[in-house]
């Protein structure tokens, strides 16, 4: 067959690409191993290559990345920030039934409702009268909850999103109920019609009673927030101002178990298996304050959290270190992040009134990409992948600009740990064998398990 | 004491004060141990039924047991409950015990009691008494005392445990029970202990089923529930009551008392969370799944709500009123009719047959293929920047353009007319006619003072002009000619009325030009033509026509000279007989012009050979006289002798016109053959003369051919007057190349390399590597007194094992050297040294994580898994990424479902057939 003939044959296939037929016998490439070394290194470099250094190293790079340039698949995380509020945000909401919305409260009593795609304010809430500490969303993205230090619990329509056009419209509570203390947070049940509010007590609520159905109370200690679990729906957490975390199973109406930590505000986060609480699963270590909020990627890989410490943070399901950090100069105390419902953004909620949208992948392209542009990133990240252990690949992608404040803190507590740590040697070394036993930090850090 | 007595008359009881207040007791405890505690000490029995007996040792006997069973008095449990509460306090402190008795006892007796608190060293509540197992003064239990014997023993019986006030009172008891025993004739039983008393009292209100008699409260008349049943023996009902209670003895269940409430709702959460731990539970090997799935997808069951536009269309409903309006027209039937009618005829004419479509098809791919393919040539070769290529394309295209002249009419009218619109411009703008500033500066400053490349380029452009001008005239009285003389056309063949013709022309043209010269048109006097600067640029114009003329007549007078000198010598020009012969006389008459211009004292004239010979002078000056250079001087000689005696016509027209060119020719291919067998003799010298003289002999023969292959050229007609040079060109390209035999191709490389040996220096360069790679080992040196002893040194050389190292040294390097992979590869140097960049950069220092053996570590980055090593069906699996999701797709929580149930499933389907199912259901991870 003429090499005519066969590409008018294959033209057939697609029109934009021919098919290339290839000889795949290893011996003809002896240098594939090498190849995709190196392109696991441009690609990490591509990766890694931040806005402003882009003028920088554009000389450096210009050959490597002219071609690049144009796709716009540089770490810009940043999205955008969302400013209207006159305090600091205190919580948020993301609408499990709309990708576009989501709630914010602020500690001056207003809750918003923010169209993400153009970053403005759609809706607000007014009547809190002290700082809104709750919001959450019933499943089917109708009722917004939000619960305050005025010790009231409201209960809105939220708009319809097609109406959501209509820009700065104010709602009016559908329910107004009024309760015995002040709530710090709450949370709905998935697919139910039930939510938790935490406060000196927990307490179960319908939407329909003024009152609560149900009410928890182990210790006199305030919890501090209260999470069900999406999987299992009469299942919930709380965690309280004595270190304690709680679990609940409402079907039992009776707090289930609680471990108290020894960890307060020690800049780590653990994971742990409901099942066995003697030990976290994992300790997701890399904040250098305390951590404010977490929320899990709906995807249940990975996790975000924002910390005290003007940064957010993504962490995998298991990884004891961060796979990404954000900041931004401007970026205050973080108090509340969320991931959103597709899994591609991260919304953070700070102390500088601002909401801020970042990318959960810092080099992802935005937009639609076509089928052959995806299976190149696909492969260049499997490429990056798969050398990632290799010194200079590892060097590039591991490395971050961080502000100087948290560098300064990080290396600080480095040296802290490693003292305490070498103390701990030399007391272990100067005592009878096994007298000192040694205990992984995962087990280290909770004090004791309560029935 | 005594006051408490008077109280004993009244209706109530006043339970006595057994002990000091505690206080007290704290104080005096050797002297009076607590009854309590006595009480303690005296072992938990059933009421024994009291025996009837009138004696008084009886009497005391029984005084002794009532004493003991002083706090059981009045109605008692049944048995069976009672034992079962045995068993139950067992292990609890005995005080509770006596308590619950007590309050047995209160409730039995129906009486007010004083509540007794029980003492505070004996609740042992707050710590507040050192705990005294075994008091100093008290009695074991098998005491007995030395006044048992006497009558009047219970009062010595209570003497250690009683105050003396309470002595008195017992044995008043004793007496007072003796005297209603013999009043009443009942058993002393009965009014037993102080309970005698109540005996005395009498009652407020009658006995009543409410308000039972003393008897009835007193710990022997028990009321039991077979008491309770007896009245109702033989009435309807009874037998099932009985029997329900037979069965309520037999399985009888006891209520346990309530558990404190701390411990209660630990266990009730210890209960919740292992249901809890089970719910969870449940999602394990879900988890589990996900957790060690390469691949999660999420971009399953999308419903993006409308699949197609034709749905989306379907879906469309006019709003506003221009849509209204719109669709109200589009809805009119007789659109809709002729829509119809017009679809169907559409389809009609849609009836092709599938191979047809196919065949359409493939020619529209293979066009667009083609096209593709033209343009991304064309892209290619627009990219190309060689100056050279596209010089070489463009003459490529003329070259291709003439041919297709001879082929295709159409192509040649085309050719025509493009060169017709170039001689036009040439007229118009005499471009070429000296009249550009660069060519009017160079005859300013004189040709003689310009270099040769110059000069060149000057004639070239005369040349060009002159061409393009002649041309012009030559077509059209070709054409005129032609128009003229039909009817000579059979004469054309002849070569003499062709030449009486042209000389006619000639003539012709003469006057014409003369006219022109004479006739002096007159200026225009009026229009834009009249302004000054005009008249100024057309005299000028005039004048340099006027010179061309003039120049023009001087051709043509010598061009008639030489068709004279033609026939009069009589010779058949050949190449007259083509139909370019007019050409072909006046590119003569060019040819002399130029020259007239630029050869003047280059080569001179005819005698060039002069020139050509000096030349060869110089060159045989440098390679000293060999014999050679005599035959080289030899060979233009041979070379006249062959252009005089090759007699070829076109020689002849060439030799008597333009002589001085061709010879140049020639002799310029022969000296460049000649120079280059020098060069080769260079290298060759001596040995090879003969070779040279026979390359000589075959260059003369092959010179006489050429010119005949010049002359056939010239024959097809190159009208172009560059061919001289052109020819130029080719015979110094073909002349060595014919005149020389080439040698083989590997005489020609050992020719070329016969300098250097190049297997040396390769092994030299090997054996170099080698030893950079495996260096060769220090000889060992002789340090005088090092090693051993001079004198020993100066007698035995170097030490024996300095000499063994070394010995090993050597063999380990040979050994090594064995074992490179090129040791028997001669002819290729296998470098296997190490590059420590490379390998750092390649390697990683510690074994990554997740992996436990390098084996497999290496494994897992042995195979590529880029598109240009695998095939496009592997590339997707190798390169899918962890999660697989779709921006913009909310992801939905994990929900559950049973996984030995899909297994099934899944495993029916394996067994039946095999579908490509992959099965992945919702694969969502648990948070």
């Amino acid at each position: 067959m003429s090499s005519l003939e066969n590409e008018a044959r294959t033209f057939r296939y697609s029109l934009s690409q021919r098919r290339v037929f290839r000889n795949f016998d290893p011996n003809l490439r002896s240098q594939e191993k090498s190849v995709e070394y190196v392109r696991a290194l441009n690609a990490a470099k591509l990766d890694k290559l931040r806005f402003e250094d882009q003028f920088r190293k554009l000389m450096k790079l210009l050959l490597l990345f002219f071609f690049f340039l144009y796709s716009k698949i540089f770490a810009r995380p940043f999205v955008g920030a969302m400013d209207g509020h006159i305090d600091a945000v205190s919580c948020m909401a993301k609408n499990p039934n709309h990708l576009k919305g989501i709630f914010s409260g602020s500690m001056d009593g207003d809750i918003r409702l923010w169209d993400l795609a153009n970053r403005r304010t759609v809706c607000q809430f007014p009547g809190h009268q002290g700082a809104v500490r709750g919001l959450t969303v019933s499943t089917d993205g109708r009722v917004l909850v939000s619960c305050g230090t005025d010790s009231t619990v409201r209960l809105w329509n939220v708009p319809i999103p097609s109406l959501m056009e209509s820009s700065d419209n104010e709602a009016k509570p559908l329910a107004v109920y009024v309760w015995k203390n002040a709530f710090w947070a709450v949370d709905h049940q998935w697919d139910g019609d039930l939510f938790a509010t935490a406060g000196a007590q927990v307490d179960i609520w319908n939407h329909n009673r003024s009152q609560p159905v149900n009410s928890f109370e182990w210790g006199k200690d305030t919890a501090i927030s209260v999470r069900f679990n999406p999987g299992e729906p009469n299942i919930l957490a709380t965690s309280a101002s004595d270190r304690s975390i709680t679990i609940y199973d409402l079907r039992l109406s009776s707090p289930a178990r609680k471990i108290i930590m020894r960890a307060n505000e020690d800049c780590n986060c653990y994971s742990y298996d409901a099942r066995k609480l003697d030990e976290a699963r994992c300790v997701h270590k890399d904040h250098v304050s305390a951590v404010m909020d977490i929320d899990y990627s709906p995807t249940g890989r990975e996790f975000v959290t924002g910390s005290y410490d003007r940064t957010v943070r993504i962490f995998q399901y298991n990884g004891g270190h961060s796979r990404e950090i954000y900041h931004t100069k401007r970026m205050q105390r973080v108090f509340c992040v969320k991931f959103s419902s597709d899994a591609s953004y991260v919304i953070s909620g700070s102390d500088d009134t601002n909401l801020r949208l970042w990318k959960a992948k810092a080099s992802e392209q935005l937009g639609v990409l076509l089928p052959r542009e995806r299976k190149n990133h696909e492969y260049l990240e499997a490429v990056k992948n798969r050398y990632k252990h290799l010194p200079e690949v590892k060097r590039i992608v591991r490395h971050r600009h961080l502000p100087k404040a948290i560098y300064k803190a990080a290396s600080l507590r480095r040296i802290m740990t490693e003292a305490e740590r070498k103390k701990d040697e030399r007391r272990r070394a100067h005592s009878a064998p096994g007298s000192m036993p040694r205990e992984p930090l995962r087990k280290r850090r909770i004090l004791k398990e309560v029935e | 004491m005594k006051q408490f007595r008077s109280s004993l008359n009244s209706n109530r009881i006043v339970r006595q004060q057994w002990s000091l207040p505690p206080k007290a007791s704290l104080q005096i405890p050797h002297i009076f141990p607590s009854p309590v505690r006595h009480l303690h000490l005296a072992p938990l029995r059933p009421p024994s039924k009291p025996p009837l007996r009138s004696d008084s040792a009886a009497t005391q006997e029984k005084k002794e047991e009532a004493n003991e069973k002083r706090p059981r008095r009045g109605p008692h449990l049944p048995n069976a409950l009672q034992r079962e509460l045995s068993l139950l306090n067992r292990g609890e402190p005995s005080d509770g015990d006596d308590e619950i008795n007590f309050d047995d006892d209160a409730v039995g007796n129906d009486l007010y009691e004083y509540e007794e608190g029980i003492p505070e060293e004996e609740s042992k509540k707050n710590r507040r008494f050192d705990p005294v197992e075994n008091y100093q003064f008290e009695l074991p239990e098998d005491f007995e005392d030395w006044k048992v014997a006497s009558d009047e023993g219970e009062d010595d019986d209570n003497d250690d445990d009683n105050l003396d006030g309470d002595d008195n009172e017992n044995q008043d008891e004793g007496r007072h029970s003796r005297m209603l025993e013999e009043i009443t004739g009942l058993p002393s039983d009965a009014f037993g202990g102080r309970k005698k008393k109540d005996f005395i009292i009498s009652e407020a209100y009658p006995e009543s089923e409410y308000n039972p008699s003393g008897d009835i409260l007193d710990g022997d008349g028990r009321i039991s529930i077979q008491d309770l049943l007896d009245p109702l023996h033989g009435k309807s009902g009874f037998s099932k009551l009985r029997k329900s209670l037979h069965r309520m003895e037999k399985k009888s269940i006891t209520t346990l008392t309530p558990l404190p409430k701390t411990d209660q709702e630990r266990l009730e959460r210890k209960a919740a969370y292992e249901q809890s731990k089970k719910d969870i539970t449940k999602w394990e090997p879900l988890v589990k799944r996900n957790r060690e799935a390469p691949t999660l997808y999420f971009d399953e069951d999308v419903d993006l709500g409308f699949s197609t536009i034709g749905a989306i269309a379907s879906e469309f409903e006019p709003r506003t009123d221009f849509e209204k309006k719109i669709a109200s027209l589009v809805n009119q039937n007789e659109f809709v009719e002729a829509h119809k009618k017009d679809g169907a005829r559409l389809l009609e004419l849609n009836k092709i047959s599938v191979e047809d479509v196919m065949d359409r098809q493939e020619r529209l791919a293979k066009m667009r293929s083609l096209l593709f393919r033209h343009e991304m040539k064309a892209k290619r070769i627009k990219k190309i920047k060689s100056k050279t290529y596209h010089r070489l394309l463009k003459k490529d295209r003329r070259k291709a353009a003439e041919a297709a002249i001879h082929m295709d009419p159409e192509a040649a009218k085309e050719q025509a007319m493009k060169q017709e619109f170039k001689r036009a411009e040439e007229r118009m703008t005499l471009k070429h006619k000296n009249s550009s500033r660069w060519a009017k500066r160079i005859l300013q400053r004189g040709l003689d003072a310009q270099d040769e490349a110059t000069r060149e380029a000057f004639g070239e452009q005369l040349n060009q002009h002159a061409a393009l001008t002649r041309k012009i005239n030559s077509v059209k009285e070709s054409s005129s000619s032609d128009e003229s003389s039909d009817g000579d056309d059979s004469d054309d063949m002849l070569v003499g009325s062709d030449q009486d013709i042209s000389s006619k022309l000639i003539t012709k043209a003469k006057e014409k030009t003369l006219k022109v010269l004479e006739g002096d048109e007159e200026l225009p006097k009026s229009g834009v033509l009249s302004l000054p600067f005009m008249v100024r640029g057309l005299q000028k114009r005039r004048e340099a026509a006027d010179e061309e003329a003039k120049l023009a007549l001087e051709e043509y007078e010598s061009s008639l000279k030489q068709l004279e000198d033609q026939s009069v010598s009589g010779s058949h020009d050949r190449s007259a007989s083509s139909g370019r012969r007019v050409f072909g006389v006046q590119k003569k008459v060019v040819n002399e012009t130029r020259k007239k211009e630029k050869l003047n004292n280059y080569y001179g004239n005819s005698d060039s050979e002069n020139d050509v010979e000096a030349e060869e002078d110089d060159v045989t000056e440098l390679n000293q006289h060999d014999k050679s250079l005599r035959e080289a001087d030899i060979d233009p000689n041979i070379l006249r002798e062959e252009f005089d005696i090759g007699h070829d016509s076109v020689f002849k027209s060439f030799g008597g016109t333009e002589d001085p060119e061709p010879k140049t020719t020639y002799e310029v291919a022969f000296l460049a053959s000649d120079s280059w067998k020098k060069i080769s003799r260079s290298s060759y010298d001596a040995s090879k003369q003969t070779e040279d003289s026979n390359a000589v002999r075959k260059g003369k023969v092959t010179i006489g051919t050429m010119e005949r292959d010049h002359n056939n050229e010239k024959n097809d007609g190159d009208s172009d007057t560059d061919s001289g040079g052109e020819m130029v060109d080719g015979i110094l390209s073909s002349g060595p190349r014919s005149t020389y035999e080439l040698p083989s191709q590997a005489e020609l490389i050992q020719r070329a390399f016969a300098g250097d040996d190049v297997e040396e220096d390769f092994e030299k360069d090997k054996e170099a590597i080698l030893n950079e790679e495996n260096p060769e080992p220090e000889k060992p040196v002789l340090l005088p007194g090092w090693g051993q002893w001079t004198d020993i040194q100066k007698k035995k050389g170097l030490p024996s094992w300095m000499l063994q190292e070394h010995e090993t040294a050597k063999k380990k390097r040979m050994e090594s050297l064995k074992k490179r992979k090129d040791a028997h590869l001669n002819n290729v140097i296998i470098s296997e040294k190490l590059d420590r960049k490379v390998s750092e950069k390649l390697h990683t220092k510690t074994l990554p994580y997740p992996y436990t053996s390098t084996e497999v570590f290496e494994q897992s980055i042995r195979m590529p898994i880029g598109p240009e090593f695998n095939p496009a069906t592997a590339v997707g699996a190798l390169n899918r990424p962890e999660v697989v999701k779709r921006a913009g797709v909310i992801i939905k929580p994990i929900a559950y479902e049973d996984m030995s149930a899909r297994e099934r499933a899944e495993i029916r389907k394996r067994s039946g057939g095999k579908k490509q199912g992959k099965g992945k259901g919702k694969n969502r991870s648990m948070k």
